[in-house]
């Protein structure tokens, strides 16, 4: 198993292999090419299970391979390489197990689809790409990783490229995380270039900037700055707000990119990388801060937006900014173990629900809650396993998002006592936040699977006025294809291609927070072990001044509040400042907490099913609370901001001048300079070339053939000519001879 | 000896057969005349040679001007053999022994 981490890279390469191999080959295979991807992702997620398992079972395991790759030579070392640790285990097994899930998936759900070929080439390409930036152990790899995800989500989110409004809404994803990437890419310079001043070759290696930043070699204003420029490319690709706009319209790609790529696995690369540099976020104070608050907000606020949509893909979305909301906040506030615990849960959960929700698209050609209602007698598998997926969503006691999300509220709970108020916000509106989560998810259940059935005899009703986009139209468009003709006589139950990776997902949504939680052995190696990376061990917060000195150690580091159980893992001293409250290991069995939890779970599923347990009400409590319903409604007006104040501007001013700078004066550089340069040309050709060497070389030949002309007359062949030339040549040299004497 | 015979008038003598040599060589258009001009020449070297002999070992055996003269006539003789079999085939191509028509070597 130790060998096996030295292959880790297969588990990346494979995928682009198989994307490689689709693209070239894949319409004459029998299967239309994805098969390679299915069996491709097949063997990496084997691999990733080996690694897992012994990543698990040897806590703080950790492997680096690089090899130097410096095309420009000098000084700077670049290195493409990987470095395998917990984490990354943790990532290759979520991305692996989504993938495979998702490619089976789309076999049935893409089928007779135009361009199949190309959609499964474009799922292992992103595949590829996610684990290009997983297994990166410098940050330039990671930074390529990262593009090429944003490459592909474009491209998939653009697959029914056919209708504008999924052009537009490509464009909008694209264009908004590349705003954000340019945050991405200044916070690495400015990181490596910090590294770079120490005379270390290797500044973008990752190891490097960990140590160099716990060490205090660079200063607070090089790692702040640095951590804030990438962290705002996170806040673009993991769909923080303001810049999450683009991810709720990102769901015009089909369905199975959705759950691949803005659920479970793309949007999740931003809490990926803050969580891989970890250790130089909590340097300083501001920092943190600032991914926390940003969190807060994130968490709360996009949760009431999807109370109002009506697009089942759209709940989903919004449910995903919020969720990861959490995520980040749980990172702001200490909780590095909660925040990607909670990245993890998710991504099996979330994936589980959009698989759902896709199968329900299937089967009743639309996107809309609206016209679904009773599923639950026609599709039992899909009823079965989204319930349980939306109960870990909204963190029903004992399911996977219940742990991940307790592991949350504990951790701001704990960063709480170190004497901030985000921990406190994190707590608070974290509860809030589930709130309405349980309340949105138990709405968009009741919706769909209670009732009667609304859908196929008044398709195309007048709901549209909820839905801002009519980007549903696309999955009717596909699905329509190979459906007997027209008859939408009553929704049935999906093939065993879609309902096996529910079944599989829901089982993943249920027991892949066990490791986390307080069911698991005290003794045994548990989540925060595994992925718990060597330099975080050691990595303090050195913004949070030691206490005094009769405060005990253990508690600080466990279970200092009122909520937080012990920490399991946690040794007394380990850390050498021992006053910092942060969460270490799975929190205990709280009764409170767990209460409270549950309570406002119960509080909002039975707000819900007094509301929507009937089917669809008339008026919809939703649309009557005025102001509110039209802040939510227009998105909190993001969506119209954005377009009156940047798009706009952008496309008649900036635009404009831009090209105008571009075509006038920059052109007119390069014209007038192409233009003297050509004058200048032709006056050397003209007068040094022609004249002057070439005259040079003609006159010396006909210089030489003037003057053999003439003198080839000296050779005449008449010998008496010659005789008196000898006699002249004798008589001259007698005289010379004499007149020397 | 030297009451026998003045040396000032072999001297002469050879320069008059020199510069008459000369003179058929240059002004002669006919290739026999201008061999036997060139025996002139030779002739009024030879006697020269003799003449100077005499001149400087009057007192003594030494004959060296008298056996280069020998040298000459010896080789003169082959050179008038060679000349005469050039001028012949000349007048067979050619039906002239005129040096101003064979000028092929020229420009």
């Amino acid at each position: 198993m130790e060998q096996l981490l030295d292959y880790a890279w297969l588990v990346a390469l494979l995928p682009l292999a198989a994307a490689a191999i689709i693209s070239a080959f894949g319409k004459l295979m029998p299967l239309k090419g994805s098969e390679v991807g299915i069996v491709a992702v097949f063997i990496a997620w084997l691999i990733s299970i080996g690694i897992t398992w012994h990543t698990f079972s040897n806590p703080g395991v950790v492997l680096e391979r690089a090899f130097d790759w410096s095309p420009l030579g000098g000084g700077l070392t670049l290195e493409l390489g990987m470095l395998v640790d917990g984490l990354t285990a943790m990532m290759f097994l979520l991305v692996t197990t989504v993938s495979l899930m998702v490619q089976l998936y789309s076999r049935e759900y893409m089928h007779g689809e135009e361009r199949f070929t190309y959609f499964f080439a474009m799922l292992s390409l992103f595949t590829f790409s996610m684990l290009l930036l997983v297994i990166a152990n410098n940050t330039l790899q990671a930074i390529v990783g990262w593009e090429l995800v944003g490459l592909c989500s474009f491209l998939l989110i653009g697959f029914y490229w056919h209708d504008k409004p999924n052009q537009d809404a490509a464009n909008k994803a694209f264009m908004v995380t590349k705003f954000a990437d340019v945050g991405l890419v200044v916070g690495v310079i400015i990181l490596s270039a910090g590294v770079a001043a120490t005379g270390i070759e290797k500044p973008f290696n990752i190891g490097t900037t960990m140590e160099l930043s716990m060490n205090g070699t660079l200063s607070n204003g090089t790692i702040a700055f640095g951590a804030l420029m990438i962290f705002l490319g996170a806040v673009g690709k993991s769909g923080q707000m303001p810049l999450h706009v683009w991810l709720p319209d990102a769901m015009a790609g089909p369905t199975p990119v959705s759950a691949l790529i803005h659920a479970a696995t793309m949007v999740t690369a931003g809490v990926f990388l803050v969580a891989r540099l970890y250790p130089v976020y909590i340097q300083v104070a501001a920092v943190m801060h600032t991914v926390a608050i940003v969190g807060v907000i994130t968490l709360f606020f996009a949760g009431f937006l999807a109370l109002v949509q009506d697009d089942i893909k759209k709940v989903l979305a919004y449910s995903t900014v919020s969720q990861l909301g959490y995520m980040m906040a749980a990172l702001g506030v200490g909780g590095y173990t909660a925040g990607i615990f909670h990245l993890f849960t998710h991504g099996f959960f979330k994936a589980l629900l959009f698989l759902g929700s896709g199968s329900l698209i299937h089967a009743v050609h639309s996107n809309n809650m609206s016209e679904m209602g009773g599923m639950r007698k026609f599709m039992p598998i899909t009823f079965v396993t989204f319930i349980i997926g939306s109960l870990a969503l909204a963190g029903f006691p004992l399911t996977a998002g219940f742990f991940s999300k307790d592991e949350v509220l504990v951790a701001g709970e704990l960063w709480a006592a170190n004497g901030f108020v985000t921990g406190n916000l994190v707590l608070w509106l974290g509860l809030a936040g589930a709130f309405v989560t349980t309340f949105y998810m138990a709405r968009s259940c009741f919706l769909i699977f209670w009732g009667e059935h609304r859908g196929a005899h008044h398709a195309h009703a007048e709901e549209h006025d909820v839905v801002p986009h009519g980007d549903d139209a696309h999955d009717e468009h596909h699905t329509d294809e190979h459906v007997t003709v027209g008859h939408h006589a009553t929704p049935h139950e999906s093939g065993w291609q879609i309902t096996v990776p529910l079944v599989v997902l829901a089982a993943g949504a249920l027991l892949v927070g066990l490791p986390g939680s307080f069911l698991w052995p005290a003794d045994a190696n548990n989540f925060e072990s595994w992925t718990a990376t060597h330099a975080l061990e050691e990595a303090s917060y050195p913004f949070i001044s030691a206490p005094e000195d009769d405060h005990p150690a253990s508690e600080a580091v466990g279970g200092a509040g009122v909520l937080a159980a012990p920490a399991l893992a946690a040794e007394p001293g380990e850390h050498g400042d021992g006053g910092v409250h942060v969460l270490h290991g799975p929190p205990g069995f709280e009764p409170l907490l767990a209460g409270i939890a549950f309570a406002v779970f119960l509080a909002a599923a039975g707000l819900a099913w007094s509301i929507y347990g009937k089917g669809q009400p008339d008026d919809d409590p939703m649309f009557r609370m005025g102001p509110v319903t039209k802040a939510l409604v227009a998105k909190y007006g993001l969506d119209t901001f954005g377009y009156r104040y940047i798009v706009v501007p952008v496309r008649d001013k900036l635009s404009p001048a831009a090209s105008w700078s571009s075509n006038v004066v920059i052109d007119g550089i390069v014209r007038s300079a192409g233009g003297a340069a050509k004058r200048l040309a032709d006056a050397t050709y003209g007068t040094l070339d022609q004249k002057i060497i070439d005259g040079g070389v003609n006159g010396a030949a006909f210089s030489a053939a003037w003057w053999s002309d003439k003198l080839k007359r000296i050779q005449s062949g008449d010998v008496q000519r010659y005789a008196g030339a000898l006699v002249a040549g004798v008589i001259v040299l007698v005289l010379v001879f004499a007149g020397a004497r | 000896m030297s009451e026998g015979i003045h040396f000032i008038g072999p001297l002469i003598l050879a320069a008059f057969l020199f510069c008459v040599g000369i003179y058929g060589i240059i002004a002669r258009r006919n290739a026999v005349l201008v061999l036997m001009s060139v025996e002139l020449m030779l002739n009024a070297v030879n006697i020269n040679l003799v003449a100077f002999n005499n001149l400087r070992f009057a007192d003594s055996p030494t004959v060296d001007g008298q056996i280069f003269a020998l040298f000459i006539i010896a080789i003169a003789a082959a050179e008038v053999g060679v000349g005469l079999a050039i001028v012949l085939n000349m007048f067979r191509n050619r039906a002239s022994v005129n040096v101003d028509d064979v000028d092929l070597m020229r420009w």
